[in-house]
């Protein structure tokens, strides 16, 4: 018995030896140099991207990039190890927030020497200089994805509402009219933690605070500066929109903030502009998107995030290869229309003026939401701020903690964040 | 006369609600199992929708299909296949010497040893995956399976298991070989291996389910889309920026079903294997 | 005892296979990780020396202390919620039920299922909008619960989707050591007039004393090292109330970069792992032995 076990286990060592080494490829100067991708985009703009990726590759014969896939949450870690060891793929994405991390150590290239000022001209100049560091580029933005809001369309019908509102009364007002006269969820905002965190809430809480002429951190990013009438105003309106007005679902978390928003359950649907791909394949959702009102009447900034591509050192920087990687950094972003699909705003102003842009619905309505969009503040600690800070406002929301207390403690936690780095 | 004996009776009642009240715990344990199965049928709308049915509206494979058409699906379950089984062999081959050696031979310093194998149980991995990594990358190992394989092949449970199953083996055994003149290596191969099959077979088992199911550490030291192993190919399935729950079932049942089968086929073995474990007077 | 000992050399080249890889592989590494928890490091950059001050900040550090208790939480909850299962489970297999070998394969079935696969099939399970729980609850007029986005119930849900995916393996060990129970003592027992419950407390639980020691040891260590399912069911939510320490320690190395932190932590726990995995052996294993 034991003697056919061990033999049926040989034999399917042997089948996967034979199958599992992959046919090695030899280049030679013919043929198109090879370059490799990681790519952090999964699902929905996993699927876009790797389409971009296919366009790129069979539009010349030059350059051929091989794309991995690796899920958002083990991208970074994955990406760091191989940058420890330089081992990491000749291009990567890396969001902008977390170009602090890499930059200062040396693990990307400059990239001013490659790219000419007509391409440099091209970019819109807020996102492209968020690339910037002590004057040096170090990646391109490929697109800008700022906090938004969906409204659904039939149900603001339903309720005779017929202007967007646009501060923090008029949304609490037209959600309470909806409730009424639909029965329906007036804002649909995440607060609870579930397979993602609640991006959304953080995000809003930044923006407000921002909008209020003011900012989570101080300019220098040595200490929180919420702990103040600003932070007290916008953490009541979200904390009020769950608790006191019933108008926010309370425990939402992110997945379920976006399905309730697909079956027609929530009037105003708060999400970052990549939602616009998914919600438009949803058959018979008739919504409409806008950029993020001044909640507190001032300005109308936006928590936004940036894909930015870049360039790994290696520890023999093949020359041919870095040209390739400059070409299909370019060639990205100047598509970005494609890009675009998945809902994400375009970084270079040829492409916001391409008919095919100009052509997808809904983009058009927020692409000038770009201007206003507002980067992380640079400083090594911010993932540990963002991170702490987001479970802090959870608890606060979702428990209805006293709002002063509440900013209190995150601003004693913030500063002991900062001390440590 | 015919006399229906009450104890029979009774015994008969009490057989058929053992069996009705088993299938109902077998109905409630499998249910994930099956529920996963039909999720993956349906079409995500399906799934999230403001009416719920139990059963697909229309029963689709199309997750399937896309799983199998848009990636290297059939490529990652060979190279599971090959890790799995390579680091199988290599544990039992290191493992079982040295369990042999913890369960029946005094030497010293033999409880300090067995201490530090077991404290390679406690290790968070976390902490663990840079050194290895830059490791790994001065032996020129990065991207390769074999570099998936080898930091698993170590397997302190499978040590525990074996040793505590080999001390129960009579210690007059190896006296009588002893004075029959075999050296330690003939008894630990004809008479340690052959009793302790049972063991063994466990550990085979744990060692494979082990090496299959791992997933942060072949996501790190594997590059290339092609070379990934199930458990982290059909991870991608979860979107950026967004869960489809039906396409997510679907991997996780094309992941898990190489194993399923492997089981069920070799299931008699692995259930009598362990049933004859425990020598009899 | 035995002519011709040669112990301490068999003894030495038994081990060394294993030693072998176990070094390059395991002690190599680990090394390393105590060494880099005296640095402060980002990965990236050259480490910067800073001693003992990582320990020192862990020690004070509100989210360490949080973060573990939540780990033991889940460690005595599991613990005895497990062991007390599998061996329920070995009792139904091996006894009287007539189905007792299918039984057997469906409860280790969820064993061979992957992390990943189990917490994300039961987190969909416990999906508060849509998952099925709720809609059976639904169907029953009642409300819909946040498993896993209410702290009251987000700890539990990970423990019971633990339970089902891992009782099956306590199961196996604990039906080896029933196994091992010669049949004349119950049928001497039987005979002297036991019932089924006397025999069961008698005989059976004192006599698998060995096997719960082990199941009991393995179970501790490996509930201490819970990440996986936790992280993929709540994402340590909601507002960080399930984060249990692995998770702290794997979010400070390599999203906040503070590698020598993590390690320092890593060790904390490692240590704290090695020293309630000592006094349980102490404690109970030498009662095995007598």
């Amino acid at each position: 018995m034991k003697k056919r076990i061990v033999f049926v286990f040989v034999l399917l060592l042997t089948i996967g030896i034979l199958f599992a080494q992959p046919a090695q490829e030899t280049s030679s100067s013919d043929k198109p140099v090879e370059l490799t991708f990681w790519s952090l985009f999964t699902g929905g703009d996993g699927e876009f991207f790797d389409a971009m990726i296919k366009e790129f590759n069979e539009s010349q014969n030059e350059v051929k990039m091989v794309n991995s896939m690796v899920k958002f949450d083990d991208y970074y870690t994955k990406l760091t190890t191989a940058l420890a060891a330089k081992t990491a793929p000749d291009v990567v994405v890396c969001h902008q927030a977390n170009l602090l991390n890499y930059v200062p150590n040396g693990s990307f290239l400059a990239l001013d020497q490659y790219i000419d000022k007509t391409t440099l001209d091209d970019f819109q100049q807020e996102p492209l200089n968020a690339c910037r560091f002590d004057g040096k580029l170090y990646s391109l933005p490929l697109d800008v994805h700022p906090i938004v809001f969906y409204y659904n369309k039939d149900i603001l019908k339903e309720a005779g509402i017929t202007t967007l509102p646009s501060s923090a009364e008029d949304f609490i007002k037209d959600s309470q009219i909806i409730k009424e006269k639909t029965g329906k969820w007036g804002m649909l905002v995440d607060n609870t933690t579930g397979t993602y965190k609640a991006y959304t809430l953080t995000r809003l809480f930044f923006s407000m605070m921002k909008q209020e002429g003011g900012s989570f951190l101080t300019s220098d990013n040595k200490k929180a500066n919420f702990n103040n009438e600003k932070g007290v105003a916008a953490l009541n309106f979200l904390k009020d929109t769950v608790n006191t007005y019933k108008i926010n679902p309370d425990q939402l978390d992110y997945d379920a903030a976006m399905n309730q928003f697909k079956l027609g359950e929530g009037a105003f649907y708060f999400n970052g502009v990549w939602a616009t791909g998914t919600l438009e394949t949803v058959k018979g959702l008739n919504f409409g998107a806008a950029p993020l009102p001044a909640f507190f009447g001032k300005e109308d900034w936006a928590w936004a995030g940036s894909h930015t591509l870049a360039i790994p050192t290696q520890k023999n920087q093949d020359p041919k290869k870095v040209q390739a990687a400059v070409k299909f950094i370019e060639w990205m972003t100047a598509h970005g229309e494609l890009w675009a699909k998945a809902g994400h705003i375009p970084t270079r102003k040829s492409v916001a003026a391409k008919d095919s842009f100009k052509a997808l619905p809904y983009r058009a309505d927020y692409v000038g939401a770009a201007q206003y969009a507002m980067p992380s503040p640079s400083t090594a600690a911010w993932n540990e701020i963002y991170g702490t800070s987001s479970d802090l406002l959870e608890a606060a929301v979702t428990k209805n903690q006293d709002t002063k207390t509440a900013l209190a403690n995150m601003e004693k936690v913030v500063n002991e964040i900062i001390s440590k780095y | 006369m015919r006399k229906i004996s009450s104890y029979h009776r009774r015994k008969t009642i009490r057989t058929g609600l053992l069996c009705i009240l088993d299938i109902l715990i077998i109905l409630i344990w499998l249910f994930p199992l099956a529920w996963l199965f039909i999720t993956s049928l349906k079409l995500e709308q399906d799934v999230v929708s403001r009416s719920f049915s139990f059963w697909p509206e229309h029963p689709t494979w199309y997750n399937y299909t896309k799983a199998f058409t848009s990636t290297y699906i059939l490529k990652w379950l060979l190279n599971s296949l090959f890790v799995s089984v390579l680091t199988t062999i290599l544990t039992i081959l290191v493992d079982t010497p040295i369990a042999y050696a913890f369960a029946k031979i005094r030497f010293k310093g033999r409880n300090v040893l067995f201490w530090i194998v077991m404290a390679g149980m406690m290790v968070p991995f976390q902490v663990l995956i840079v050194p290895l990594y830059l490791q790994f990358n001065s032996y020129g190992l990065i991207n390769s399976l074999v570099a998936a394989v080898l930091p698993r092949v170590a397997f302190p449970i499978g040590i525990f298991i074996m040793k505590q199953f080999f001390q129960d083996i009579p210690d007059a055994l190896e006296e009588a070989a002893f004075i029959d003149g075999a050296n330690r290596w003939t008894i630990f191969r004809k008479i340690i291996l052959p009793l302790g099959k049972a063991s063994i077979t466990t550990v085979v088992i744990l060692s494979f389910i082990n090496a299959w199911n791992d997933f942060l550490w072949p996501l790190i030291v594997i590059n290339d889309n092609i070379k990934y192993t199930i458990t982290v190919g059909v991870a991608n399935f979860q979107g950026t920026q967004g869960t489809q729950y039906s396409l997510i079932m679907a991997g996780a049942a094309i992941a898990s079903l190489p194993q399923i089968i492997f089981f069920l086929i070799f299931r008699k073995q692995i259930i009598e294997g362990i049933a004859m474990s425990g020598i009899k007077g | 005892m035995i002519p011709g000992n040669r112990d301490t050399r068999d003894g030495i080249l038994f081990s060394l296979p294993f030693l072998v890889v176990f070094f390059f592989f395991m002690v190599y590494p680990l090394l390393f990780g105590l060494y880099i928890s005296f640095f402060k490091w980002n990965i990236l950059s050259s480490p910067t020396f800073i001693g003992w001050k990582n320990y020192v900040d862990l020690f004070r550090d509100a989210k360490f202390y949080s973060s573990l208790l939540h780990t033991l939480e889940f460690v005595v909850i599991t613990t005895p919620i497990l062991l007390l299962l599998g061996f329920a489970m070995a009792l139904v297999v091996t006894g009287k039920s007539p189905m007792a070998g299918l039984l057997e394969t469906v409860f280790f079935i969820p064993y061979i299922f992957s992390m990943t696969v189990v917490a994300t099939l039961w987190a969909w399970i416990m999906q508060k909008d849509f998952g099925i729980i709720n809609q059976a609850i639904l169907l029953l007029g009642g409300q819909r619960i946040g498993w896993l986005t209410d702290e009251k119930y987000a700890m539990w849900s990970v423990c019971i989707a633990t339970f089902w995916w891992t009782a099956g393996f306590n199961m196996v060990l604990f039906t080896a050591g029933i196994k091992q129970i010669p049949q004349e003592v119950y049928e001497s027992a039987e005979i002297d007039g036991a019932n089924s419950w006397q025999r069961m407390t008698h005989i059976t639980i004192p006599l698998v004393a060995p096997t719960t020691v082990l199941c009991l040891i393995l179970q501790v260590i490996a509930s201490f090292n819970v990440f996986g399912q936790v992280y993929v069911m709540t994402g340590g939510g909601p507002a960080g109330s399930t984060r249990v320490l692995i998770q702290y320690i794997y979010e400070t190395g390599f999203q906040y970069f503070r590698m020598g932190y993590s390690a320092a932590m890593s060790y904390v726990l490692f240590v704290i792992m090695l020293i309630v995995s000592v006094a349980q052996y102490a404690v109970l294993g030498k009662r095995k032995e007598a």
